[in-house]
């Protein structure tokens, strides 16, 4: 998919007025990544409802970091590394409430839905590392430079992550059919 | 290098090898096979995004947001603004040696003492130099500032440094066809005194901007 990216004085710019306390411009921040965090966030959590309250956490610790932030990663690099911080944390205080349910909602409907399906299974199955890789360049269109700053890792790591997530997940699916 | 099967596993890691890899499968059933699998795991993975509408996300963002403090202003330093102080320091600095040399104008100054000697007058003109140099870099920094901005306090601030400037040519002149005279020489540091604070003020003003 394509990924929309603001030019960098553009995104300067927002930076600046959401600095300021510009909450217009904070809207206007949520407007262009908030569908893409969710997206992840429900990838992380497998809950609608949870992808929503990490979402709205992220943002909420986005803004409370703002004056923090300096450019060293660039902002959207920065915006979702704490965004797949708030997953982890959320994903860490489910897993101490045992009553509560993993279960993953689907509700993807096109051709390819059996095939989705197999490859949301074997997802689930490969290296935790290598599967958020894979999300995020395949899924959400991410390029290796921006994964490399969002989760932290050489961009030649998140290149061969990628690489074994695919050889990993065709194993699998190979596996499954056989 | 001639492409061949075992190579096709290095080449679905390092896209630069990729070329060669499709020119390879045009041949070979096998590798056109894989490479037809790894371009099908792309296409599903890209139907896999989930989306929906959250019509009252934002809303609850909102809530809480209104309920945080204002995100505190980190103000960063930029390199003109250090230079400017730096500057600025110098100036004092400056100011401080070259002060005590001149007599002090609120105490009339007998007529022979009105004159400077040989050795004092030097001392003068070297302070005198070196006060000019760092309010040269000063204003250097300031009026960078000033171009940028088309405010009206910022056009009179413009006009008062041309107005100094014209008085401190204007008094050098003066100062030039009678270096002994220790009066013109206070008069001479307090117009470069007044236009160091005038450059001190618009750097003040663009921190607090």
């Amino acid at each position: 998919m394509a990924v929309d990216r603001p030019n960098s004085e553009s995104e300067a710019g927002l930076v600046d007025a959401c600095k300021r306390g510009d909450l217009g411009a904070f809207e206007h921040v949520y407007t262009i990544h908030s569908s893409r965090m969710k997206s992840i966030a429900f990838h992380l959590l497998g809950d609608r409802s949870d992808a929503e309250d990490a979402v709205q956490d992220a943002f909420l610790r986005i803004y409370r970091a703002l004056a923090g932030f300096h450019g060293e990663s660039g902002f959207q690099s920065w915006m979702y590394r704490i965004l797949i911080n708030c997953c982890y944390d959320a994903g860490r205080k489910r897993k101490r409430q045992p009553e509560t349910e993993l279960g993953f909602e689907h509700t993807a409907v096109s051709s390819n839905v059996p095939l989705q399906i197999e490859l949301r299974r074997a997802l689930a199955k490969i290296h935790s590392g290598h599967r958020m890789v894979f999300w995020l360049f395949e899924v959400e269109g991410f390029r290796h430079s921006e994964i490399g700053s969002i989760l932290e890792i050489p961009e030649g790591t998140s290149r061969k992550w990628l690489f074994e997530a695919k050889r990993d997940l065709k194993r699998l699916l190979m596996e499954a059919r056989a | 290098m001639k492409f061949e099967c075992k190579d096709l596993e290095r080449a679905l890691e390092v896209p630069e090898l990729m070329p060669d890899a499709r020119e390879h499968a045009r041949d070979c059933p096998g590798c056109r096979r894989e490479l037809w699998v790894w371009a099908e795991m792309s296409r599903i993975a890209s139907g896999l995004r989930d989306e929906w509408e959250s019509p009252e996300l934002w809303t609850r963002v909102r809530q809480s947001l209104d309920a945080e403090p204002k995100p505190k202003q980190v103000r960063r330093w930029d390199w003109r603004l250090m230079v400017g102080v730096a500057a600025a320091l110098l100036i004092a600095a400056s100011a401080a040696l070259w002060y005590p040399m001149l007599p002090h104008p609120a105490r009339p100054a007998q007529t022979d003492e009105a004159f400077l000697t040989d050795q004092a007058l030097k001392q003068v003109e070297q302070a005198e130099s070196s006060y000019a140099k760092s309010i040269e870099k000063l204003s250097h920094v300031a009026e960078s500032k000033l171009q940028g901005t088309q405010a009206p306090l910022a056009a009179a601030y413009k006009e008062k440094l041309v107005m100094l400037d014209s008085a401190i040519a204007e008094l050098k002149t003066t100062v030039d066809q009678n270096r002994f005279n220790a009066k013109l020489q206070a008069e001479l540091a307090a117009l470069y005194k007044e236009k160091q604070q005038t450059l001190q003020e618009i750097l003040q003003r663009e921190q607090k901007n």
